[in-house]
């Protein structure tokens, strides 16, 4: 009896090292900078705004600072052909992206002044990022986010 | 029937046929009455000369790409349409310039005043582009046919000819989106055929530039005009969403000649978000205001590439049904400018109108965007407020989603519309009851401020 319940408890704890093992992988996959952007753009279509800051908070946490690196070693946008070569900026463009989607989250909640902060980081810490849009092309951010900022003063005159 | 019976039958008919008559001339004039008046601009007076004004391109002192009418720099403040009587007056009152057309038998329709069109816009001071329609492969033209190519150089010839020395031309538009506005490379084949057409505008006109109009900025498309159409000036771009980067996306492909944003304004409603059922969500007035306001600026003002901007035409000063009836038009058959007008006056000219269109935050009802029952009562509420205090008067309707969708800005029918539905419309609050029969929905809202000045959302619904 002493027996079985050792070998129990062994691979009880066996099954348990699995199970976290598991759970950091996937929680490292899940955090991933395409993934947590793509759940940011989910969640923002979905109107769960509370969320989705805190999807883009961690993707900033997490990559920002290879992100900001990329952005300055570039003095142009990168070649869209061969794709690869804008995809070797993976956190520029996915952090870059989700400041962008953190404007819209914050226009959304009606808070104007953090929307164009938002906004003005996209253009000003991750101004070459790219985003790609499933009709075929490379999409820029950091234009649109541009575009934001003069509608928002807009409106306020 | 005796014969006294008769008369009074006769004379009984006579007089119903005068009060029926009298109550169409009071109807007539109430509908008349409902349009808002044309605005007095400045005409210029007495026979309109058979002379050109000379139009050239050059680099202003601040480097940027103007076009200059006798050596006078013109920027362009433009737009599309402006073809419905009374349009080009307003277009001068806020502040426009020019004008383009798609084809050139607009120049001859009959406007305010009595006056073709072209002879209109000269006396009001607005420089026209007259469109050349050139054949498109969709509709089907054979570009390989000698014959059909013969007879379209010949219309351009004499389009040429019968226009060149109106003062009111500023330069030819030769096209629009001939080469297939859903594709991505365009036809070689029309291209090379565009270049045989500006041929022969600049053998008989020294006098004005020539624009082509594609559709998008299209590096491929660029990359074609490049290649193919050496005699074309200027490049005009049809383009919505990303018109303000329109300059940063040419030069980056590698166009160094001017251009100018031929057709720009709200986002097209095949780039926006739909619902399940696939209706495109509509902006408001006021979102509409923002985008253009921000289009014109960015891409004229700011971004890269602003240097070859000669100008931009907002699309489009008038209205139409096109998905919506209120999807792209800048004024209502009212005659009732929305704020679209009041954004570009302030891009073109720095200020605010006299009188401003009331701003509509939001338009929200429990079913924006949803799916409900057959002949419930339903709600919506509308957010808005006047800049200048006016007092508001509120027009809701429901329409049936439009079926009859074409591409490339093609007529398109008006569906029809459900007044008896709408249970209470006079306010920003709004009550109706949803149809009996199941299909896809939009509840409109107009909101006036009396002024001649007016707001416009909506937003679709399901029955089922």
């Amino acid at each position: 009896m002493k027996h079985f319940i050792a070998k129990l408890s062994l691979c009880i704890t066996v099954a348990a090292i699995f199970v976290t093992i598991g759970n950091i992988a996937k929680a490292e996959d899940d955090n991933r900078s395409f993934k947590l952007t793509a759940k940011a753009w989910d969640l923002l279509a979905e109107k769960k705004y509370d969320e989705a800051l805190k999807v883009i908070e961690t993707c900033e946490k997490l990559y920002g600072a290879q992100a900001k690196e990329m952005q300055k070693s570039l003095k142009e946008y990168p070649k869209n052909d061969p794709k690869e070569e804008t995809e070797k900026y993976w956190a520029l463009n996915d952090v870059g992206t989700c400041m962008y989607i953190k404007g819209e989250v914050l226009v959304q909640k009606g808070d104007k002044a953090a929307a164009i902060k938002a906004y003005k980081s996209c253009m000003n810490d991750y101004g070459y990022c790219q985003c790609w849009d499933p009709k075929g092309w490379f999409w820029k951010p950091a234009e649109a986010a541009k575009k934001k900022v003069v509608e928002l003063e807009f409106d306020d005159e | 029937m005796n014969r006294y019976d008769h008369d009074r039958s006769i004379i009984k008919a006579c007089a119903l046929l005068v009060i029926l008559f009298a109550i169409i001339q009071i109807n007539a004039s109430a509908a008349e009455a409902k349009k808002f008046p044309v605005p007095k601009v400045e005409m210029k007076k007495g026979a309109i000369p058979e002379k050109p004004e000379k139009v050239t391109l050059a680099k202003n002192k601040d480097g940027n790409w103007r076009v200059y009418v006798e050596g006078k720099e013109l920027p362009i403040r433009g737009a599309g349409g402006a073809v419905l009587p009374g349009m080009l007056e307003q277009l001068k009152a806020a502040g426009g310039n020019c004008v383009r057309t798609w084809g050139i038998g607009t120049l001859e329709d009959k406007v305010a005043g009595d006056e073709r069109f072209i002879d209109r816009a000269y006396r009001v001071g607005i420089k026209v582009v007259p469109g050349i329609w050139v054949q498109h492969e969709r509709h089907g033209f054979n570009y390989d046919d000698p014959a059909s190519i013969n007879k379209q150089r010949e219309h351009v010839r004499d389009c040429v000819r019968k226009y060149k020395n109106h003062p009111a031309v500023l330069v030819w538009g030769l096209g629009n989106e001939m080469e297939g506005p859903t594709s991505a490379t365009g036809s070689v084949k029309v291209f090379k055929e565009v270049e045989e057409l500006a041929k022969i505008i600049k053998e008989e006109d020294p006098n004005h530039p020539i624009m082509t109009v594609i559709a998008s900025s299209t590096p491929a498309k660029v990359k074609s005009v490049m290649e193919y159409c050496p005699s074309i000036d200027i490049l005009g771009i049809n383009t919505y969403s990303s018109a303000s980067g329109t300059g940063e996306s040419l030069t980056a492909t590698g166009w160094s000649k001017p251009f100018a944003v031929t057709e720009f304004g709200v986002s097209g409603h095949w780039e926006v978000q739909k619902t399940s059922w696939g209706a495109p969500y509509e902006a408001t007035s006021q979102e509409k205001a923002r985008s253009f306001y921000a289009s014109h600026t960015l891409v004229f003002d700011t971004n890269k590439g602003k240097e070859l901007c000669l100008g931009t035409f907002a699309f489009l000063w008038g209205w139409k049904q096109e998905c919506t009836s209120t999807w792209y038009g800048m004024y209502l058959p009212t005659m009732e400018k929305l704020p679209q007008v009041d954004a570009m006056t302030k891009a073109w000219t720095g200020e605010w109108p006299k009188n401003r269109c009331p701003k509509i935050k939001e338009l929200t009802s429990p079913v924006y965007g949803k799916t409900c029952k057959p002949g419930r009562a339903q709600t919506a509420y509308l957010e808005v407020k006047d800049p200048d205090g006016d007092e508001m008067s509120f027009t809701w309707a429901m329409m049936a989603e439009s079926t009859d969708l074409k591409v490339g800005g093609e007529r398109e029918s008006t569906p029809p519309s459900f007044p008896e539905l709408i249970q209470k419309g006079d306010g920003p609050d709004c009550i109706f009851k949803s149809p009996e029969k199941t299909g896809n929905y939009r509840i409109f809202v107009t909101v006036h401020d009396g002024k001649g000045g007016a707001a416009t959302a909506n937003f679709p619904f399901r029955v089922e």
